[in-house]
């Protein structure tokens, strides 16, 4: 008898199963897989993720074999902002949600899955937690109701039998504990991005660029073994046509964001692997806890990857999570008491509004004319890019930026008008431009 | 540990997966699912890639693979397309139109326009609905597309329901007889009447200061203070949720505007140092709402008029909601405060309590008066208050001063109450004080739209505040309460409430609450 077993053992597995086994619970993190191995992600960290891996103590491991920055380059439509994330709007963000502002750091990294699953599955057993990969759950044991343990497939083949007070469902988007206890989907938003990348040696890039132009985006972000992430994504509504010709279109909607990173991937890059991508990823949340029962990560809530949010999010889950339970495990609080605090964190205002944010953003409609203009408005006005990053990488919260007076302060305060920049020339026709599938 | 170049991509061989699974040949599915990339078979694990060649037979598995690898390689969404209006009026916000293209100034508001025209046809529109008659506690009105209801009213902001009594009417027609209805022209010219110096001194014994200036509107007062006594030079320190026309008057007046912490006075305290540190030479003005419209909350004025001192900056409160409807004797959040009279200056709108328009702004200093009248634009250069509406501000500060007063606010204030404890034992959140603004708390604005849609026609006339009168993902219901509602009105109100929201959850399968953080 575990005091958790937790299925699922990546970002929000392994994390929640270190956790638990740190405070002293008796924890079995079980996966299918085996580590190290890569899942389906393009592993930007922001730097409250990083933080996360800071405050657990696991920071110097990933970076003794990342290359990790603090500025960054967003450029839209040919109007570059670059900045980072003020450690203020850190210690807010963990004061806020986690109750203590300790270990923030201020850079972001791009982690390979492979790396960094494999770290958070090594702490967790360095912890206490007992791991084992191969292992597929295939039944959720249930009692009068409650989820009390799980039955799976070990790696000879046999089946194995075990019980646990919560089962932590930490795996994934397709979760099978939502499949198995026919969990209802919410706030579903079908409209995401298709997302197509895959790593290059033979250039080095300073600081992370994220473009975006029209309907397209792409973003070249350094990552391990000396190679770097390059990742193109637009609307699912173009998807059809662009797996048409898959490494063509790639290359084309490289160029066509931006022309200088299309001909610095050409010329000087090699791609060391095949081109990975997907377009499934409608937005949905789903319940987050039952009987005997618990979600953290994409199972609970899955959104577009086009702000690089969710493992930073599966990071979060797990130490609210993991904090809830210890105060239910530990007599502290009743199982009810403590998952209500879980959900007003996890389905509050500003939860909402950023997902309403992300949402709204993978529909990839082009920038329009105010945007565009507001992203002139702030060039120049360091403090207000830095806080717009932070916004869009969900350390501050949306309702502090966007809101009337800040909005309007942000345009009296401008340093810059729109002459420089040629989208504003022809705008109407602009965007009637962008609105045709590149691809088709 | 990664793949080869060699390996074909992932899209290619699960089209032939899902054809061969079509064909129910299972070792064409388990020879190519080898080749399938780590990434996905570790990401899409509801697909049992190592068990194809054991679908043999298994005809519904097999149906079931068939159908989830369908649903991810081209998900349902990409084929049944949704209502575009309704997506476009719920999923936009009006400052996304701030900026619009173009250099005609006519034809480029058209797209903002076309918004407003799906929000109509869609009706989450909430703006520019009409009254048919007189309104209140239950008023009859007329949405923006013709359409007729009726309801408990929470829209007037007559919170202690004179539009319909006796003698602020009677005072009107009085005023009508003696004087007219127009006012001969600015109140530096002629504009004034008899009755505005005695409006003047019953404003002023209110709030406890002698000299004050009449505006046409409450806006004007303190878009008018706030230009005609800062500079360029000069600071200001503004709450970020105080009302518009301070905000606004705080943009036109200088460029060096912090607007600091929604009723954090220490935060005050240390911007003060900060600017005193840099400038000995020009005027700092603090700026806040008494009561805040939209949260329903109010600042420690004690303390930030003492910071203000010790820096030698100048405060302003706004107390347009507050004075009246609330506090001993009416005397506002001031009265509750123990601050009449030692308010630096004092602004407030007739709109509200007093049953008119027009606004004010009161302090201890002749000079200070004699200047914003000058200076302040929206006094000297706009026709003064009519002598009805004046007539009825006298008269509504007469009735607010007298036991008839304190009786309204004691029913007011039982309605408020009520209105409250109802909202709240169902589980919805009311912000701030009790005062006679009830903020519900709803958050999502999609969810407010669809909810405000509801109670139109469940008989609750309910006003939803979402951006730019609240920031973004945090809009609500601006509950105003009267002293006419009777406190069983409020209960029902609230039931009614409860149950549109719900639906509105429903409707939307949203699994948000309205917590903060
Ligand atoms: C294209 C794309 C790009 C992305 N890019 C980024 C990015 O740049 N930055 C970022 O922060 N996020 C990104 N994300 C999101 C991120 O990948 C996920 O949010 C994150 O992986 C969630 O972690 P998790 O632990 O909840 O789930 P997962 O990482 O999906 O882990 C779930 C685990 O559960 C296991 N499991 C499932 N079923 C069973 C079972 N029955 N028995 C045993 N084990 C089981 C699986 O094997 C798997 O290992 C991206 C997502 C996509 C789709
Ligand atoms: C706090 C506050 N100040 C000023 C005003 C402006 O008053 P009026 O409507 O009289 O222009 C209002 C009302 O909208 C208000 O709520």
């Amino acid at each position: 008898m575990y005091d958790a077993i937790v299925i699922g053992a990546r970002c929000s597995g392994a994390s929640t199963a270190m956790l638990l086994a740190r405070r002293g619970y008796r924890v079995l993190v079980v996966d299918r897989s085996s580590f190290p191995s890569d899942v389906i992600s393009t592993h930007f960290l922001w730097p409250h993720g990083m933080s996360y891996l800071n405050r657990w103590g696991l920071l110097e491991q990933v970076l003794a074999v990342t290359p990790a920055q603090t500025e960054i380059d967003v450029v839209n439509d040919g109007i570059r902002l670059t900045g980072s994330v003020p450690a203020e709007l850190l210690r807010a963000y963990f004061r806020d949600l986690h109750g203590d502002g300790s270990g923030v750091v201020r850079t972001y990294a791009s982690i390979r899955r492979s790396v960094l699953d494999q770290i958070l599955v090594q702490a967790a057993a360095k912890a206490g937690a007992e791991v084992r990969t191969n292992f597929t759950v295939r039944d959720l044991i249930v009692e009068d109701g409650r989820v009390v343990g799980i039955r799976g497939r070990a790696p000879d083949g046999r089946s194995v039998e075990e019980r646990a007070r919560i089962v932590v469902g930490a795996d994934g988007r397709n979760s099978f504990v939502a499949r198995t206890l026919q969990l209802p989907k919410f706030d579903e938003r079908p409209r995401c991005t298709f997302a197509y990348w895959s790593y290059y040696s033979g250039f080095s890039i300073e600081t992370a660029q994220l473009h975006r132009r029209g309907r397209l985006a792409c973003a070249v972000v350094p990552t391990n073994f000396e190679q770097n992430m390059v990742l193109v994504w637009g609307p699912s509504e173009w998807s059809r046509e662009f797996r048409a010709d898959v490494p063509g279109n790639y290359q084309r909607a490289l160029d066509f964001v931006s022309p200088e990173l299309g001909e610095l991937v050409r010329a000087q890059g090699t791609r060391e692997e095949r081109i990975y991508g997907t377009l499934d990823q409608a937005a949905f949340l789903r319940p987050l806890h039952g009987p005997g029962w618990v979600l953290v990560g994409d199972a609970e809530s899955f959104k577009d990857q086009c702000t690089a949010i969710g493992m930073t999010h599966a990071f979060r889950d797990a130490e609210l999570a993991s904090a809830a339970l210890d105060r239910w495990l530990s007599d502290d609080a009743s199982f009810d008491e403590v998952m209500a605090s879980y959900e007003r964190r996890r389905r509050g205002q500003d939860a909402a509004a950023y997902y309403d944010y992300v949402c709204t953003l993978a529909e990839m409609r082009p920038y329009r004319h105010d945007e565009l203009q507001l992203f002139v408005a702030l060039r120049g006005n360091q403090q207000e890019i830095d806080r717009f990053i932070a916004t869009h990488a969900d350390v501050a919260p949306v309702s502090e930026f966007f809101q009337a007076s800040n909005l309007f302060l942000l345009n009296d305060a401008a340093k810059e008008t729109s002459a420089g920049y040629p989208i504003f020339e022809d705008f109407a026709a602009t965007s009637r431009m962008y609105q045709q599938n590149l691809f088709a | 540990m990664t793949t080869g170049l060699d390996q074909r991509e992932d899209g290619e061989l699960i089209e032939i997966i899902l054809g061969a699974a079509r064909r129910g040949d299972v070792t064409t599915m388990a020879r190519t699912a080898a080749e399938v990339s780590e990434m996905i078979r570790n990401w899409a694990t509801h697909i049992p890639w190592d068990d194809f060649a054991s679908l043999d037979g298994a005809d519904d598995e097999l149906a079931q693979v068939v159908a989830d690898l369908e649903e991810m390689w081209e998900p349902a969404h990409l084929r049944n397309p949704v209502d575009p209006d309704e997506e476009y009026a719920l999923d936009k916000n009006a400052y996304d139109f701030y900026r619009p293209a173009g250099r005609n100034l006519l034809t480029r508001t058209e797209d903002f326009h076309d918004w407003v025209l799906a929000r109509r046809r869609t009706e989450t529109w909430q703006y520019s609905r009409v009254l048919e008659a007189a309104p209140g506690s239950v008023a009859e009105i007329t949405n923006d597309l013709g359409r007729r209801t009726r309801g408990i009213n929470f829209n007037s902001q007559d919170y202690l329901s004179f539009n319909t009594h006796p003698a602020i009417r009677t005072a009107a027609e009085r005023a009508m007889r003696d004087y007219g209805p127009h006012s001969a022209g600015s109140p530096m010219v002629l504009g004034n009447t008899r009755i505005s110096d005695e409006l003047e001194r019953a404003l002023g014994d209110l709030v406890g200061l002698e000299h004050v200036t009449l505006f046409p509107t409450g806006w004007a007062a303190g878009f008018g203070a706030v230009v005609g006594l800062v500079r360029q030079e000069d600071h200001i320190l503004i709450d970020r949720l105080a009302h518009s026309c301070l905000q606004q008057g705080a943009r036109a007046a200088t460029r060096n505007v912090v607007r600091y912490e929604h009723l954090n006075v220490e935060s005050v305290r240390q911007h003060l140092a900060d600017i005193r540190g840099r400038d000995t030479r020009n005027g700092v003005l603090v700026v806040t709402d008494g009561l805040f419209s939209v949260d329903a909350d109010w600042p420690d004025l004690v303390t930030l008029q003492r910071v203000c001192r010790e820096y030698d900056a100048t405060l302003l409160v706004d107390v347009a909601h507050d004075l009246g409807s609330m506090g001993p004797g009416g005397t506002g959040v001031l009265g509750l405060q123990g601050l009449l009279g030692s308010v630096d200056i004092v602004m407030g709108a007739f709109s509200k309590t007093f049953c008119s328009n027009g606004g004010f702004v009161a302090s201890n200093s002749p000079a200070l008066k004699q200047y914003i009248k000058m200076f302040g634009g929206s006094h000297f250069f706009s026709n003064a208050l009519s002598p009805v509406q004046t007539a009825v501000v006298l008269e509504a500060a007469r009735i607010i001063r007298s036991p008839e007063g304190d009786e309204l606010r004691g029913r007011l204030f039982a309605a408020i109450d009520a209105l409250r404890d109802e909202l709240t034992t169902r589980g919805l959140t009311c912000m701030g004080e009790p005062s006679p603004i009830v903020p519900l708390l709803i958050g999502n604005e999609k969810l407010a739209r669809v909810a405000n849609r509801l109670l139109f026609d469940r008989g609750v006339l309910a006003f939803m505040v979402e951006f730019p009168v609240t920031p973004t993902g945090s809009s609500r219901f601006r509950l105003q309460v009267q002293a006419d509602h009777r406190p069983e009105e409020a209960r029902e109100a609230a039931r009614i409430i409860e149950g549109a929201i719900a639906d509105s959850r429903a409707y939307l399968s949203s699994a948000f609450g309205s917590a903060a953080k």
